[in-house]
């Protein structure tokens, strides 16, 4: 299953949050979505589950207009909410007939992901008992109740502590491994590296940048090098005198044992590398410095909204 | 509509379960018994007691020109059980007894028609001197009567000469019908106003608790506005069924001599006027409900409600005082009341009084009903709209402008 979002653009009053939005899923894959707060996030994901209509533009499933009855979705919003005082099988069960599952299907299921949850001695108790934390594993298994082949989460990883995060990182996987499809907002970027190969990157209601996270990446010029030596002191002035012309800058780092070179041009590594090997120092490491997903979405958005 | 069913039953379930609702209903049984049950207990045991046990009161009538037996005879029958008594006591005796309480009251008649009434306090509700002066009116004539020749039984039965009616309706009896249609009026009015606010209340909270935007993306706004506000109603019939049932049913059985004449004649009260209530009340309740649940969509907490509902409340009371004046004031069957009963906010209370209380042809009531199911359609469908619109809005509730264009553009 393929799901596209195509050229969307969405007005709340005179103004525009939404101005020409596109983006891929593909069943088994994730795709991270970024942006800054107010960048359209939010309502291009309320768009797609038919909370809100756009303006102008589509929503494809396999190339076909979204059918959301015939479509299992898995929603988890970014408001989250239940029934406070309703019993947590009580209402799981009732979500569950909503999203098309048969009563006894219903049942089945709220067991079943109660139990992937660790929320089994809960089960009968009524939500508003439950820590924010649990309440949030209850409101994920509400997601994942009707086996989706679309799942939505928009700030999954909010309010959860380590040990949370990490049932959550495992189970995300797993509907990923098992198919299903998955979009994923967040604003924590170590979460978005571990699970999505592509990422869009919103600001102002726009697609800043988006594609494969490697591709991204790798897009940017490979010309700062990163050389790991306990002598990092000695070794900067080394490469700066060595080096001359070729070496823009040259920053020791005593913290991570790090002598960052920036080079005028990528070619000129291999004469850096050469430079090493016949040095007097003892060198532990040596690599392309990429940008980390943080670097490239300050990149993109920091001009604001 | 493939969730309808789920969300109405759901909405039932959590009505009729809420702790609060059951409260209510308890409270209520126990005081529509006390209310069927308690007048006739009251009514047994005070007649009772006073029978077997207590004194009879007594009235002291000083000696006068007139024969002992006739002032007897005269008086008596205006105060079944009381005794009365003709003294030979000068009037500071009968006054200082009737202060002690030995006589309930006194009168000293001083001449045929002029007597002077004796009682510790004269309050405006007393009306024992007028009727003391009945019996001395009779007295008189029975006496001057006499003088003709006829004697006291015969003339007694010529002053008390009465008539017997009886009143057939074609129509309507406005007057047997009046009070128990006032009491259904007022019925409707609450039963309307409290089960409208249970979908307030439920729409608030689904709002506020954030399960809103789950729910919304799960079903049609239609069907959790229509599964609300019929899940509320039929918790409402439950309610007032049981109410009604815990007082009709042992008033059914129970032996008809413990039953106050007053609670009778409501038990004796028409099916058809029964089975109106129940349709109007229906109609009634879908028309505000819609309204006030497509309100309530606009509140982000249930401090908000007050502020969006006040004008539909205003609505809903101001018909309700309207009938109420109309029915005082003998215009049930003014030009005014027949408008009102086809304008669907009001008829729904309004052609209930008037088919209750005037002879209509059915066609009125039957084009009334038309008018009202179809105004109740058309809010439906307006409410599942603003519905849609109001769950998403956090904030201060938009002014009625605001919504009118919010619906034009969400067309």
């Amino acid at each position: 299953m393929k799901i596209q979002v195509k050229d969307l653009k969405k007005k709340f009053g005179s103004k525009e949050v939404l101005k020409g939005i596109s983006l891929e899923a593909e069943s088994g894959q994730a795709l991270g979505l970024l942006g800054r707060n107010g960048a359209g996030k939010t309502t291009t994901i309320r768009i797609i589950m038919g909370v809100f209509f756009q303006d102008s533009g589509s929503i494809l499933i396999d190339d076909k207009p979204i059918e959301r009855d015939k479509l299992q979705i898995g929603y988890l919003p970014e408001e989250r909410g239940l029934y406070p005082k309703k019993k947590i099988r009580e209402q799981l069960v009732y979500f569950g007939m909503l999203k098309g599952l048969s009563k006894q299907q219903a049942r089945e299921a709220t067991v079943k992901w109660v139990d992937r949850m660790g929320m089994n001695e809960h089960i009968d108790k009524k939500l508003e008992t439950l820590s924010k934390g649990n309440q949030q594993k209850i409101q994920l298994a509400v997601t994942l109740l009707c086996n989706p082949q679309l799942i939505i989460l928009d700030e999954p990883f909010s309010g959860l502590d380590p040990v949370n995060a990490m049932l959550l990182k495992e189970v995300i996987s797993e509907m990923i491994e098992e198919g299903s499809a998955v979009i994923f907002s967040s604003h924590q970027m170590n979460y978005i590296e571990e699970f999505c190969n592509n990422i869009s990157i919103l600001n102002g209601g726009k697609i800043a940048v988006d594609g494969c996270i490697t591709d991204i990446k790798r897009s940017y010029p490979r010309n700062t090098i990163n050389v790991f030596s306990a002598a990092h002191s000695e070794l900067c002035p080394y490469i700066t005198n060595k080096l001359g012309d070729m070496a823009v800058s040259a920053k020791s780092d005593e913290k991570t044992n790090c002598v960052t070179v920036k080079l005028k041009s990528a070619k000129d590594k291999d004469k850096l590398m050469k430079l090493l090997v016949d040095s007097p120092f003892d060198i532990d490491g040596f690599n392309v410095k990429e940008p980390t997903l943080n670097d490239i979405f300050v990149q993109y958005t920091e001009d604001g909204i | 509509m493939k969730n309808f069913f789920k969300i109405l039953k759901f909405e039932y379930l959590n009505c009729i379960t809420n702790k609060a609702f059951i409260i209510i209903t308890v409270f209520l049984v126990c005081a529509s018994g006390l209310f069927a049950f308690l007048p006739g207990i009251i009514v047994n045991f005070a007649g009772s007691s006073s029978e077997e046990d207590a004194p009879a009161d007594k009235i002291a009538i000083m000696k006068s020109s007139y024969d002992d037996s006739l002032v007897k005879s005269e008086i008596t029958p205006f105060f079944p059980g009381m005794e009365v008594i003709v003294t030979n006591e000068d009037r500071k005796t009968v006054e200082s007894k009737v202060d002690n309480g030995d006589y309930s009251f006194a009168a000293e008649i001083t001449s045929p028609l002029t007597f002077v009434y004796i009682t510790k306090n004269n309050t405006i509700y007393d009306t024992n001197g007028q009727t003391i002066g009945e019996a001395l009116k009779n007295m008189y004539t029975v006496s001057e009567l006499s003088k003709h020749g006829l004697d006291q039984k015969e003339a007694d039965e010529l002053i008390n000469t009465g008539y017997v009616m009886e009143t057939y309706s074609t129509g309507t009896d406005q007057a047997k019908n009046y009070l128990p249609v006032y009491l259904m009026m007022c019925i409707l009015f609450v039963a309307i106003t409290t089960y409208g606010q249970l979908v307030t209340q439920s729409v608030v909270s689904e709002k506020n608790t954030r399960a809103m935007e789950l729910l919304i993306t799960c079903a049609k706004p239609s069907e959790l506005m229509f599964g609300k506000v019929i899940g509320a109603g039929l918790a409402g019939l439950t309610q007032l069924g049981i109410i009604f049932g815990s007082m009709a049913l042992p008033l059914t059985f129970m032996p008809s001599d413990l039953i106050p004449a007053e609670i009778r004649e409501y038990i004796k009260f028409p099916v058809e006027t029964m089975l109106l209530a129940l349709l109007f009340f229906l109609l009634g309740y879908f028309m505000y409900a819609f309204l006030l649940g497509a309100l309530a969509s606009f509140a982000s907490k249930s401090e908000d409600l007050n502020g969006l509902t006040t004008p539909v409340m205003f609505v809903l009371m101001g018909v309700y005082f309207v009938l109420v004046f109309m029915c005082s004031s003998d215009m049930v069957n003014s030009t005014a009341m027949t408008v009102l009963s086809y304008f669907p906010l009001s008829s729904p209370m309004a052609m209930f009084v008037r088919s209750t209380l005037v002879d209509i042809p059915v066609w009125e009531i039957i084009i009334s009903v038309v008018l009202q199911i179809g105004t109740i359609v058309v809010f439906g469908m307006l409410a599942a709209g603003i519905y849609k619109i109001g769950v998403l809005m956090y904030g201060n509730p938009p002014k009625p402008a605001e919504i009118i264009k919010m619906l034009k553009k969400s067309k």
